[in-house]
């Protein structure tokens, strides 16, 4: 991040402290949101999300594996984040990796839900086809492709966006093989299943500055936070993941203070958010 | 396998000297001083342009020219099946060096000193012809960045297949292990600036097939002008001249 002059971190701070901010954004208002799907088409699902400066690419490639012994009734889900040196000079060679493996899994700490699939935005039992033998393997992939800061709640959309536009083929269990060989399938390429993605939530970071916390930060507001915190919320306002993130301490009675708040912006989020998706989607079956 | 049916078309239903169908854009990522999106076909590239700047590893600064750096990196999801490959592998520092060297020599790094220029070039798809299409990508990214140039660079493949000349290979083409010649192409200057080609041909016919290439080099820079012209009368209507 470019330095920033006293005059300038002085007048981020005033604005949000007077609800005023240098973009004319009220402290609680996004940018404006575009997505766009089927961006990428050698993914089985994909969608592009711009906010403001920030935009994002995220593709759902299904590959068909073995379930985990532990878990033989669920699917696996993984997601991995890429930074591309075009957002940032910085990210050049292995420098985006570590702002890479920290997005990724906060990612997965407020999609996946726990370890064991519980709480997941994704059914994983609608990812099996035959139990304990065959199931679909998701790969989530993001890339970053221009920073501007706000990078994991654009994920959390894209990723929202791209599962939505995700076609799982349909698999046929040709015969029945006995208890311990694999099943021989056959993938369909013209019958594709949609997923129900109204359980997956959204994100919302709230970035302390000063006194307030607002949402959505651009780069020169995060270079000033002294805490954030990402909240995941899905469709009946349940917290589905939560991350803190900065090094200040926060008052326990403020985290549930900004919960709340975060519990409030997400509706609109979400609203907003289907209705770009489902304006998306028309667009491109036209 | 047959890459050119008996009717003279195509796997993709194109004839031999027809190119994929190019498409660019100009400023995708706002925080670059340039940047471009470019599509030829699948195949989808994308570049940013950082730069001219103060040197950032002050033992590469040069008093006489402006340093030129270039970074080429591929999605995880831009090929046909998943990979995760560890950055840096021997390809890409190939295909970073080609487009660092063919950048370099059209811009005009004396009139920079001491300055450092990037060039970061993703390839979100791909689909044969890659090089090609980051370069196609860096050319306008440069010159949306406003960097004086000596003149723009395109590039363009042409192979050699089922004894026919066939321009701008796709993956399937380019992976049947034919002759895949790539020309970088300077247009006004009517000079070749890059030539590099795998496998083996006879001379005569290699001839016939970096014309093809030329050609199609030639083609390219058309479009590459006009996309620029575009941008430039909307970036004029900006400023309400």
């Amino acid at each position: 991040m470019k330095g920033l002059s006293v005059g300038e971190k002085l007048f981020i701070e005033g604005g949000i402290a007077q609800d005023l901010r240098t973009d004319g954004r009220r402290r609680l208002t996004y940018r404006p949101i575009s997505v766009e799907t089927d961006v990428i088409s050698q993914a089985n699902g994909s969608a592009r999300v711009r906010m403001g400066g920030t935009e994002v690419i995220a593709t759902v490639k299904a590959e068909l594996g073995r379930p985990n012994a532990m878990q033989p009734d669920k699917g696996k889900v993984s997601i991995f984040v890429d930074c591309s040196p075009t957002a940032e000079p910085t990210f050049e060679g292995r420098g985006g990796e570590e702002l890479a493996t920290e997005l990724s899994v906060s990612l997965e700490r407020c999609l996946l839900g726990g370890k064991s699939g519980a709480g997941a935005g994704i059914d994983l039992s609608s990812l099996i086809v035959v139990e304990g033998k065959l199931c679909w393997d998701l790969y989530i992939e993001g890339l970053v492709v221009s920073s501007d800061g706000n990078l994991l709640d654009a994920l959390g959309a894209a990723i929202k966006a791209a599962l939505s536009n995700t076609g799982i083929p349909k698999v046929n269990v040709s015969a029945e093989a006995s208890a311990n060989e694999q099943p021989e399938v056959d993938v369909s390429d013209e019958e594709f299943l949609q997923f129900d993605t109204s359980g997956v939530p959204v994100i919302v970071t709230l970035t302390k500055v000063g006194r307030h916390y607002i949402v959505d930060a651009t780069l020169e507001e995060e270079s000033q936070m002294s805490s954030a915190i990402s909240i995941s919320v899905n469709r009946h306002c349940h917290v589905c993941g939560l991350t803190k993130r900065g090094g200040a301490g926060v008052d326990p009675s403020v985290i549930l203070d900004m919960i709340s708040v975060g519990k409030h912006v997400s509706e609109q989020l979400l609203n907003k958010l289907d209705s770009e998706i489902a304006a998306a989607e028309a667009d491109e079956e036209e | 396998m047959e890459f050119v049916s008996p009717e003279g078309l195509r796997l993709d239903g194109r004839r031999p000297m027809e190119m994929r169908q190019i498409r660019a854009e100009i400023g995708a990522v706002s925080k670059a001083d340039g940047s471009a999106l470019f599509e030829m076909g699948n195949t989808k590239v994308l570049a940013a342009v950082y730069g001219p700047r103060e040197v950032q590893n002050r033992s590469q600064q040069m008093s006489n020219q402006a340093l030129v750096r270039c970074e080429y990196t591929m999605a995880n999801f831009s090929t046909g099946d998943r990979m995760r490959k560890p950055k840096g592998d021997r390809r890409s520092t190939e295909i970073s060096l080609v487009i660092r060297q063919t950048m370099e020599e059209c811009i005009l790094t004396h009139l920079m000193p001491r300055s450092q220029i990037d060039i970061f070039v993703q390839v979100l798809q791909a689909d044969g012809g890659t090089r090609s299409a980051c370069i196609n990508a860096a050319t306008l990214a440069l010159a949306d960045a406003g960097i004086p140039m000596r003149d723009i660079v395109t590039s363009c493949s042409a192979g050699y297949l089922n004894s026919t000349p066939l321009l701008d290979l796709n993956y399937v083409e380019d992976s049947a292990g034919g002759p895949d010649v790539t020309v970088g192409f300077l247009p006004k200057l009517d000079k070749v600036t890059l030539l590099q080609m795998d496998s083996k041909l006879p001379v005569d016919i290699f001839e016939n097939v970096m014309q093809l290439a030329i050609e199609g080099c030639k083609a390219v820079a058309n479009y590459i002008r006009e996309v620029m012209l575009e941008s430039t009368k909307k970036l004029e209507y900006c400023r309400g001249a």
